[in-house]
């Protein structure tokens, strides 16, 4: 498939050569190609599009996207990165603080501490809106630090000597308001309760009061939803010629682990292609010049090997969803705009 | 500065001083002595102010 | 048209056109959008082969928005082709989005299944 040079493969393949990358952008419009017909044709997409999902556990998703162009792949990754909505702590109320970290970077700290909490169950609020429960959620953060009387007098080890001396984030309470205590059997968390805020010693004390809102991480990368979310393009190695013998031990370890495997044919070693999408392309391949002439290098440019990381407020799974009814709405938002354009 | 002028001028009161040994509040007046009565110490910490303070975590 | 609307309502769509130019040459702004939604939609554009040229700029990094222009060919409305771009990204998101929660769904069943 997509024979070396020909047009196919400046059409379909990202090429990696050894002093620079080929075929980089998207050609595939009408009247750059004779004989292809390069008009937008729905039902073909929709005949050659497809998703497989490869893994899925409670934080991280990898799946392929294939028959889709990097513009709109790529707009999927840039709104999980920045513009599906989280809640997270916008305003902190400082009662009390003795400890030694400053107001402003406990507050700082506060903010960046991913909450748990579905952001679909409430609405942004404006600068000037009234804090509600539809638009806010609230934590108390209420803590004192005091000499442990049961330690030993010897004892160095401030877990021993002290009470409350670490503040985790599992010391946040959920203060309900309004009606938020009463519907759903919700139960507003920080996602990891272990995450260390400050260090206390006998006689310190922090009382906050904190106010999380929705937002997008645009505004703030507190509110983005993802650790990670990136894609690659499905790597393509193709053996132009057989490769034997000793050539084929060297070719195998100029590739990641499991890419190349040798097979025994007729007491001769043979090097085969078993499964490129393992290859982080490491380029060991030019440096050895009667093997580097042997192999082409390449992506498929349609097959996105998506991989997303959730901070644990959403699983990734819904992040994916969400991103994509994100960019539906920008449609909408400007077909909706040039609607009552039209109407006037 | 009609603000000024309604704002009665602050009395001198005692103020309360936090014990940097036992944490214990210690009222000291003008010119005492600066030393725990609980138990001797004498390095003392202010309170902190009552007003509230809002950040933007940020 | 565009510029005349001062109400309290938040800009989201412009329109520019030269003077003398017809309705096939137009710049729209796109307030509050990026490379997000200016590069998937300048693909479902170009791929219209009425399109002469389609091309997007951010005027200026601290400004949130896009100049997003379209040329066609033979006279055509350049805000049909607007629209028509519009509604074919609306319509493969909708097709990723069924695809996607398709896989989704036949992934986790088959995960159940090995788990028994």
């Amino acid at each position: 498939m997509a024979a070396p040079g020909g047009v196919e493969e400046m059409r379909s393949r990202v090429v990696l050569g050894e002093f620079g990358v080929r075929n980089v952008h998207t050609t595939d419009f009408p009247g750059n190609y004779a004989g292809y017909d390069d008009s937008w044709d729905k039902e073909k997409f929709e005949k050659n599009f497809r998703v497989d999902v490869i893994h899925m556990d409670e934080s991280t998703l990898e799946f392929d996207m294939v028959g889709i162009d990097a513009a709109i792949a790529n707009a999927f990754r840039r709104i999980l990165l920045a513009e599906v909505p989280t809640m997270a702590v916008e305003k902190v109320f400082v009662y009390n603080n003795t400890s030694i970290v400053q107001d402003e970077i406990l507050a700082h700290r506060l903010g960046l501490i991913p909450i748990r909490a579905d952001p679909r169950l409430f609405e942004y609020k404006s600068e000037e809106d009234e804090c509600d429960e539809i638009n806010t959620l609230q934590f108390q953060l209420k803590i004192k630090c005091s000499k442990n009387p049961q330690a030993a007098k010897e004892s160095s080890d401030p877990n021993e000597l002290y009470i409350n001396h670490k503040v985790y984030s599992k010391h946040m309470e959920w203060v309900p308001l309004g009606s938020q205590a009463d519907n759903l059997n919700a139960d507003f968390r920080p996602v990891h309760d272990d995450i260390l805020i400050a260090q206390l010693r006998p006689g310190q004390e922090i009382d906050v009061l904190m106010h999380c809102v929705k937002g997008i991480g645009k505004d703030h990368a507190k509110f983005s939803p993802v650790a990670t979310a990136s894609y690659r393009l499905l790597p393509e190695i193709t053996l132009l010629q057989p490769i034997e013998g000793e050539a084929a031990e060297r070719l195998k370890k100029c590739f990641s682990p499991g890419v190349i495997e040798i097979q025994e044919i007729k007491g001769k070693k043979l090097a085969r292609v078993a499964n490129a999408r393992l290859d982080t392309f490491s380029r060991e391949i030019f440096r050895h010049d009667d093997l580097k002439t042997l192999v082409r290098l390449a992506r498929v440019r349609d097959h996105y090997i998506f991989s997303v990381e959730s901070t644990g407020v959403l699983p990734p799974d819904v992040l994916v969803s969400e991103a994509i009814k994100v960019l539906m709405g920008k449609c909408q938002r400007f077909l909706e705009e040039l609607k009552s354009i039209q109407r006037k | 500065m009609d603000t000024e002028k309604d704002v009665p001028p602050p009395k001198q009161q005692p103020m309360i001083y936090i014990c940097g040994e036992c944490h214990k509040e210690n009222e000291i007046n003008a010119k005492e002595t600066i030393r725990c009565r609980e138990c001797g110490y004498r390095i003392m910490y202010k309170k902190r102010t009552k007003r509230l303070v809002v950040f933007d975590a940020r | 048209m565009g510029d005349e609307e001062d109400t309290g309502k938040p800009r989201v769509l412009q329109m520019v056109r030269a003077e003398g130019a017809d309705k096939s040459c137009v710049t729209f702004v796109l307030h509050n959008e990026d490379h997000t939604l200016g590069n998937s939609l300048r693909y479902m554009i170009m791929k219209d082969p009425e399109v002469e040229f389609c091309g997007y700029s951010i005027t200026h990094p601290s400004e949130s928005k896009i100049n997003f222009r379209i040329q066609t060919k033979g006279g055509l409305s350049a805000l049909e082709v607007f629209q028509k771009g519009l509604e074919e990204l609306t319509d493969v998101c909708q097709h990723v989005l069924s695809k996607f929660e398709a896989s989704m769904e036949a992934y986790k069943a088959q995960k159940d299944v090995n788990m028994e």
